[in-house]
């Protein structure tokens, strides 16, 4: 029992440590989300020339999740890549903690990330263009976005384990947002792009917690594409700790962890 | 049991090459090198840059595997028994890498607390502790991107001391550091060895390893060359003594003919500023000085010192020989 | 004669010393896939929202896509100089410095004016466009004229940022403003009023208008008026950022306000 507590109380420490390294300053804060946000500004603006508020309410649910991908999702993917270059991978690799242990935490901290995207996106949409979500089930919406955040960080996660023997991979992370705006169905359905990019989609696990986000709000049942992005984003979990696993081995029979 | 023991441990790196056909090389790293670091000792390995001596390192403490060869960490094998190892060392780098810079001095610590395993109980007072240890108590509260050099430098020994190691590496810790903060740094490494530490330390400054060790090994392209207590390796240059002439533009002719004075070994010249100090190895017993400066005639000499080797002799001497 | 070979010599070696995305695995990412997603997001936006057609946005988009270059080369060429601390040797050499640094805007122009070519092409290519043979030199003509205006406002923010020092943050907003406040996705007219009046002072606006006005059949007489205007614009930033500089130089020399770190 006293051991449970002992690692609840180190990841919560992490937790709120890594959080700090994320989010240093309100100015960063800010920046952060004024890209996307702004791109959401731009696709508002088209919808609204038709004056159609289901267009509306679907492009402003778009618009909060896309929030999320580029500030949590951009960040997930070089996570690792940055810790390289801090010189603290080798450091954590080096620490009794399971590396899985020492992960978590992170992947907690870049979840609390995105949900702060999507509540100021939903708020910004409020004052700028007095669009108020029309939101049926409140528990299933929150779900749902828990959900997408989630998956999106163990995603991120994946990306990041993938990427980081690259040098250049910060520029990885800038090259995945704009076709994560087009595929995941954000302020596009999936349904109109062409055939052949559908699995593409279907394969990254923010496609269904967007479609799960939209049945919540618009009184369906989110159930069945929550279930498949829980089990993608899993999916990416088990095959980013396998990698993971493979990275640390490589690293230490080839001397690769250390950017010097 | 040793604290340490390094039996004839290799590495070799594959580096590859050309971009279409590619050629594989293998380079060795580390070829065989045999050590043993007893409890308490404060062990010095010196070597010039790409020696191995980072390489050896990464191996004792599990980051890298040996291609060949055995080490233990109080008696826990470094490739097997991972966790076991890593619980019982610590690990500083040199340089200004490896912190949180956005974090402050004291989130640092608290974070690394965690993944060391160090009780929550305990955190705070052992925070305070190493704070003090390395004299960072009072800028605890600020973000590390301030910090100076010598600040961070002693902020990461604190780090590698969070969880109270036995056995602590310290890779090249005063790379970079002002001579002020050097000292400071050498005088925290003196109070871990006080403490009961043991410590493995590389370097290339000498008198830093003349100052800190117990007992040096002197590495060289990946080999041992030389093992023993500062004094030892001292009384292995070949000539007891040193001489130091001081002079003011010495044509290259003299030089060679100062060589040939009866007792020199051999001559080295270093240029410092206007001056050109002639550095002769001479034989122990022999009297050189009138026939050196009989051989100077013209030539404008300054002060003339002779002075028993240093361990900076004793190294050129070692790392140079081919 | 130094003033030609500053300008044009000077000024490449000094864009690809300090342009640090003169890498492949940098420059194709973010100059060529990048545009043409973003010119793929928003044509798919019109489809999905019945708004305008694709030749809309691809022009729009290409064009505005040409302010990552224009924007980003031309701040690191002037602001980069302070991160490597190289703008005090700069600025003891006697070179005259309207030369030294148009020169610098020269290689940005052509980069900015690919970046657009490029995203056009691809939307002739993946989209339903047809622009019509006789258009294309006028079309290329008024891309690159986009390009060097907008350059201009990359000039003074390159100057901006000696001082304030963040360019890429600075980078990014100002390319957030072009797209959402010159017509990029919303033609001017359907923009609130202050927002066009805004885009009417911002480079880019009257060269996406101007094009795709011949895109869709005018000539270059009839849009001359824009064309002028985007001219005009860019010079006045132009002249904005050299006397931004000249008055930093000027400054520096009494407070050393730019060796500071």
């Amino acid at each position: 029992m006293e051991r449970i507590g002992a690692v609840l109380h180190q990841q919560l420490v992490c937790y709120r440590l890594q959080l700090r390294v994320l989010s240093t300053s309100l100015f960063d804060g800010l920046l952060a989300v004024f890209f996307p946000l702004m791109f959401a500004t731009a696709a508002l603006l088209v919808y609204r020339i038709k004056g159609d508020p289901e267009a509306m309410q679907y492009a402003g649910l778009g618009a909060a999740i896309m929030g999320m991908w580029t500030c949590q999702g951009v960040i997930a993917s070089s996570l690792l890549t940055r810790e390289r270059w801090a010189g603290t991978l080798e450091l954590l690799v080096a620490a009794p903690t399971p590396l899985s242990r020492v992960l978590v935490p992170i992947t907690m901290a870049l979840s609390t990330i995105g949900l702060y995207c999507v509540v100021a996106t939903i708020l910004w949409e409020r004052w700028v263009f007095g669009l108020r979500l029309e939101i049926a089930s409140w528990p299933l919406f929150v779900l749902s976005v828990l959900m997408a955040a989630l998956t999106l960080a163990l995603f991120g996660f994946f990306l990041s384990v993938t990427a980081v023997r690259y040098r250049t991979s910060w520029s990885l992370g800038a090259a995945l947002e704009y076709p994560g705006w087009l595929l995941c169905g954000f302020l596009v359905p999936v349904e109109l792009l062409p055939d052949w990019i559908h699995p593409l989609s279907w394969s990254i696990p923010t496609t269904w917690a967007m479609a799960a986000v939209r049945e919540s709000a618009n009184g369906g049942s989110p159930w069945a594409d929550l279930a498949r992005c829980a089990a993608i984003g899993l999916a990416y979990a088990v095959l980013a700790s396998y990698l993971g696993r493979r990275l640390v081995d490589s690293a230490r029979r080839n001397a690769t962890l250390a950017l010097t | 049991m040793s604290a340490v023991q390094a039996v004839d441990l290799k590495r070799t790196f594959r580096t590859r090459t050309g971009l279409l056909r590619r050629t594989a090389k293998d380079v060795e790293a580390v070829r065989g090198v045999s050590f043993r670091i007893e409890p308490g000792e404060l062990f010095g390995l010196l070597g010039p840059n790409g020696a191995g001596k980072t390489t050896t390192i990464k191996m004792l403490i599990t980051l890298l595997l040996p291609t060949g060869g055995s080490a233990s960490v109080l008696g826990h094998d470094v490739v097997d028994d991972v966790r076991e190892v890593r619980r019982r060392i610590g690990y500083v780098f040199g340089g200004d890498r490896g912190l949180y810079e956005r974090l402050s001095a004291y989130d640092n610590l608290r974070y690394f607390s965690e993944l060391y395993g160090v009780a929550p109980r305990e955190q705070k007072a052992r925070i305070g502790e190493l704070l003090e240890l390395v004299g960072l108590t009072g800028r605890e509260r600020e973000r590390v991107e301030g910090y100076s050099r010598g600040m961070r430098q002693r902020l990461h020994i604190a780090r590698g001391l969070l969880h109270d190691p036995a056995v602590l590496f310290l890779d090249e810790p005063s790379i970079g550091i002002d001579p002020v903060g050097a000292r400071e740094l050498r005088a925290t490494i003196g109070l871990l060895k006080e403490q009961g530490k043991t410590v493995l330390l590389t370097t290339h400054y000498m008198f830093e390893a003349d100052e800190l060790c117990d007992r040096i090994a002197v590495i060289r392209s990946g080999e041992i060359v030389a093992e023993g207590t500062p004094t030892e390796l001292k009384q292995r240059v070949p000539g007891g003594r040193v001489l130091e002439v001081e002079t003011y533009g010495v044509p290259e002719a003299t030089v060679a003919s100062v060589g040939e004075v009866g007792g020199v070994r051999s001559v080295a010249m270093e240029e410092r500023g206007q001056q050109q100090v002639l550095i002769l190895q001479c034989e122990p017993d022999a009297e050189v000085t009138q026939g050196v400066l009989a051989r100077l005639g013209g030539v404008r000499v300054g002060r003339v010192v002779s002075r028993e080797p240093t361990l900076e002799d004793a190294y050129v001497e070692l790392v140079t020989r081919a | 004669m130094t003033s030609l070979r500053i300008f044009f010599i000077g000024g490449l070696m000094s864009y690809r010393a300090m342009f640090g995305w003169l890498n492949p695995w940098i420059l194709v990412p973010s100059l060529v896939v990048s545009p043409i997603c973003q010119i793929l997001l928003f044509a798919f936006i019109g489809r999905s929202a019945g708004v305008g057609d694709d030749e809309f946005y691809v022009i729009g988009n290409a064009l505005n896509y040409a302010a990552i270059p224009c924007l980003f080369a031309m701040g690191a060429t002037i602001g980069g100089e302070r991160e490597g601390h190289t703008l005090g040797v700069v600025l003891t050499t006697p070179a005259r410095r309207i030369p030294l640094f148009l020169g610098r805007a020269l290689p940005v122009i052509v980069n900015g004016w690919g970046v657009a070519m490029v995203g056009v092409l691809a939307g002739v290519l993946l989209l339903d466009v047809h622009v019509p043979g006789p258009a294309w030199p006028t079309i290329l003509l008024v891309v690159m004229v986009a390009s060097a205006s907008c350059t201009g406002l990359g000039l003074a923010m390159g100057a901006v940022a000696l001082r304030v020092r963040e360019t890429a943050v600075l980078g990014n907003v100002v390319f957030c403003v072009l797209l959402v406040f010159c017509g990029v996705n919303i033609a001017v007219a359907d923009l609130p009023g202050w927002m066009g009046a805004v885009g009417g002072w911002l480079p880019m606006t009257h060269a996406i208008e101007a094009a795709r006005l011949l895109a869709d059949g005018s000539t270059l007489g009839d849009v001359g008026g824009l064309v002028l205007r985007e001219l005009g614009v860019g010079a006045l930033y132009t002249v904005a950022g050299l006397s931004l500089l000249r008055w930093f130089e000027d400054e520096s020399r009494r407070k050393a306000t730019l060796d500071r770190n």
